[in-house]
Formats: C-alpha cells, structure tokens, sequence
C-alpha cells in the first residue's frame, strides 16, 4: 500500500515519539531584537519573541537588524543579523541525533556543560562534532563555511575528512570539498561580513567553480536521499507483512506468541523504519537548504548582475546548469517533501 | 414599459457594468505596469525594494532576505536594465493557471499558497524588444506590493 507524504511524515514521528525522548528539542527565545521571525514546522509564522518556543522542524530567520538568542538547556546560540537558522535531526549509529543547521549567516554556540550527547552542528557544506565549550560558525554566501573555536575543541567534516579544532584555532570549508588547512585566529577579530564580501566576491569570478561545488553537494545529498529511500520502502513493505502474520498467529497460536512477535520482531522493526525515514527526511531538508539559500541565492546574483545582458555565455552556462540542477532536484528530492517545508 | 423591455435595460446594464469593469481592472494593470517600468527605468531600487515582500519570488526562486531582495533591485539597476515600450499584454488574478506563468514547481504553489495575500494578480507584460516580463502585485487602498517577478524572457 502506498501512503502519502503527510501519512508516512506522521506514521515515522508516531514510531519515533513512542522510542526516543530525544525526538524533540524544545529551545527558547530569550533574546530577541529587530527584524526576526519563526517558521514552525506547520508552516505557520510568528515573529520571534521572547518566550516563544522552538522545536525540532522549526526555523529561525533574522533580518537586516535582527538579533535572536537562544537557551537549548546548558547550550546558548546567538544568531547574527541575516541568518537562517533550522532544528533538524537525524538517525546515527541506531539513535534519534539532533542537528542545529546555520542555512545562511552566522552563530555562536557557547555550552555551559557538555554531557557528550550534544547536538550535531552543521551548515551547507560540513558537519561539526562538538567537543567544545564556545565556538562561531559562519556560513557563507557560497555555501563556504568558517569556523572559530574559543575555547574547547569542535571536529569539523566534510567530503569524508575531519579536522579537529582547538582553542583560537579556524577552519574553512569550501562547498563539495573537504575542510582546508586549519589556521591561527584571535577570537572576535574576524569580521564576518567581510569575509562573506570575499567569498561573493570569488562567487561571481568565478561562477562555473561555484556551480561544481553545488553539484557535488547536491549530488552526494539526492545520493542519500535515494539510498534512505529505497531501504525505508522495504523496512515498510517488511513491517507490514511482518504485522499481517501477527494478525494470523493472534488467531492461531494466541496471544503470548503474538506478543512475542511483536516484541521481537515488530518493534524493532518499526524503530528501524522510523529512523530510514527520518534520514530521508533528514537529507531531503539538507538539499532544499542548500538549494534555496546556496543556489537559489547565488541565481538572485547571476540573474541581476546579466539581466541587461541575458546572450552572455556566463549567464548561458549558468543558467543552463542551474536548470540540471533543478530538474535533479525536483526528480529525487521535492517528492520526499511536504508543503510546510517550503 | 412593458415587462420585455425592462428585461433587455436590466441585461444591457448588467452588460455594460461588467465590460465597464473588465476596462476599469485593465487601466488599473496598466497602471500597476507603468508605475513599476518607471521605477526600474529610473534606477529607483529603494523604492523598488520597499515595494517588494518578502519573500518574494524571482523567477522560480523564492528569495526569503529582505536584504537580498534590495541587493536584487541595486543590481538590476547598476546593471543598466530597463524596461523599454512596456504594454500590457494581460492580467489575471491568482489561479493555478497564472501561478504556472512562473514556474510548475511545488515550490511556487507553496509560495502562492502561503505568501501571496488574496487579490493579487498576475501581471503580463511585452517590452519593445519582444522580451516579456510577468508580475505578482497586489493593491490596498493606500500602497502596492510586489510578490514577483519574472523575466525578461
């Protein structure tokens, strides 16, 4: 039987909720100043608010002015002007992970202490492992990362290589590769908005570079898509054959050999169909982030930089990848997402 | 007068009310086009900015910063672009067919669905060098949004 989005969205966090109290993670306002709103997961919006409550699924967006702080129990987050900021969360190693994305913009995390369950920390380009007490992540326009530790240690991946971080040390990553080679930085002297000019800047130079670095992100993300897809059908299709013969031997053998089906047959099963599709969800979330705030933006540039001059072959070229991109998009990743995701 | 005849005033007033109406909506988009052509020709991306919404759609991009949306307007004019010899081709309001006139896509049924407020409508216009420009505007009373725009293509 095939269900919708919406059914297979609410069946998946029915299995979850029942499995894990770390399916959801309630963050306040405490701060908020400026142009700063919330989208909730059911696609409603408010303006951010001190008080107000954000949860897994939910997104944060500052404006020109806008300055918001949160308290995530033992972690504080400060989100600078102009950024987009998402509660996600994933399966790893058979367990719900919660991931603090910074889509665009930049935030510091400071965490009072650190219980060795913290949240995975990401942007469009890399992963962060926390180990450390206070730390900037910055994602810029290109879809390149920086990130400042001040005190502590944060591992930083991407494309399969890690780099640890220590105090008043920096890293950067460049889209679709692997992070760069670790520097020395005295913490508050990097200007954010600077460096985000520069890397704008090289956007433009060199638009092709920009484009392969996207590509590869976005193929290694509809990759996972599609891998997380393909085994979260057959976990379904599994359960609900393996839930079918718990009906027959209800009837034939009763209820103590159901329950043992269930118990060791069934609910383990269900965790696992629960976690595919939260990877599903997961990655489907990650490539309209980076397809919205990294590629949709870097177009707003192309376009209004050659709108006067459409025959020229940078536009040409540009254009004509950006539209493979889209079209990939739209085959592999828009079906596994609803309608609030927008 | 007799019963028919007051039919036919009844009909013919009904008639011209509603051509008198279609007329009055199609001053009103070229209204909305002119004032929109004028500010782009005339390199005012502040006003333009302010206009807009947010977010506000580009093409079928949805773009969700109010700073990138006047990034968007200072770059168009520092670009050079105009809108040369705009005419109204046609307007419509919001359907599914006029949300198509920008992109099929489920991200813009979405935008249409959550961002663009009722009695909008979906503005097509031509330019002297045969390239045509599609705007989302809406009218208050007092002021103009723009939701989108697309184009030249």
């Amino acid at each position: 039987m095939k269900r919708s989005l919406p059914a297979r969205v609410l069946l998946a966090a029915a299995l979850l909720l029942t499995a894990s109290p770390a399916f959801s993670i309630p963050t306040d306002v405490t701060y908020a100043e400026g142009d700063a709103s919330i989208r909730f997961k059911t696609g409603k919006q408010q303006t951010a608010e001190i008080g107000a409550v954000v949860n897994t699924g939910d997104m944060l967006k500052t404006g020109r002015d806008g300055r918001v702080e949160l308290d995530q129990k033992g972690v504080v987050l400060k989100i600078s002007p102009n950024t987009i900021f998402a509660l996600m969360e994933r399966e790893r190693k058979g367990s719900t992970t919660p991931v603090l994305s910074v889509a665009l913009g930049s935030i510091k995390f400071r965490y009072d202490k650190l219980t060795g369950k913290e949240p995975t920390v990401q942007t469009n380009g890399c992963a962060m492992g926390v180990r450390g007490t206070e730390f900037s992540v910055f994602a810029g326009a290109d879809g390149s990362t920086l990130v400042l530790v001040d005190s502590g240690s944060v591992e930083v991946e991407a494309e399969g290589k890690t780099v640890a971080l220590a105090p008043d040390e920096g890293v950067e990553v460049t889209l679709g590769q692997g992070p760069g080679e670790k520097f020395a930085v005295h913490r508050d002297q990097v200007d954010y908005s600077k460096w985000n000019d520069e890397k704008l800047t090289a956007m433009l130079a060199d638009p092709a570079a920009a484009m392969t670095g996207i590509e590869a992100r976005m193929a290694s993300y509809i990759a996972s898509v599609t891998e997380y897809d393909g085994l979260y059908r057959e976990s379904r299709q599994r359960l609900d054959e393996e839930r079918k013969k718990k009906t027959a031997i209800l009837e034939q053998k009763g209820k103590e050999e159901a329950q043992k089906l269930e118990e060791q047959v069934i609910s383990p099963l269900a965790f696992q169909t629960g976690y595919l599709f939260l990877n599903v969800r997961y990655f489907s979330l990650a490539a309209l982030s980076l397809r919205r705030y990294v590629g949709g933006r870097m177009y707003m540039f192309m376009k209004s930089r050659y709108i006067a001059t459409p025959a020229e072959p940078a536009w040409i070229e540009f254009r004509g990848r950006f539209d493979r991109l889209l079209e990939s998009f739209e085959q592999s990743v828009v079906p596994q997402l609803t309608a609030e995701d927008i | 007068m007799r019963p028919p005849i007051k039919k036919l005033v009844a009909l013919l007033a009904v008639a011209i009310s509603l051509m008198s109406c279609a007329s009055i909506q199609r001053a009103q988009d070229q209204g909305r086009v002119g004032q929109i052509a004028r500010l782009i020709n005339s390199g005012e991306a502040e006003k333009l900015a302010a206009m807009s919404a947010v977010p506000f759609l580009l093409d079928q991009e949805i773009i969700p910063l109010r700073a990138d949306i006047a990034t968007f307007w200072r770059n168009v004019v520092q670009a050079g672009y105009k809108v040369e010899g705009p005419e109204l081709e046609r307007g419509q309001p919001v359907s599914a067919d006029s949300i198509r006139t920008f992109a099929d896509t489920m991200e813009v049924k979405a935008f249409f669905a959550r961002s663009v407020k009722k009695g909008a409508r979906v503005i097509e216009l031509s330019t002297s060098g045969g390239r045509r420009i599609v705007l989302l505007v809406r009218d208050t009373l007092f002021s103009r949004t723009l939701y989108g725009f697309k184009g030249p293509f």
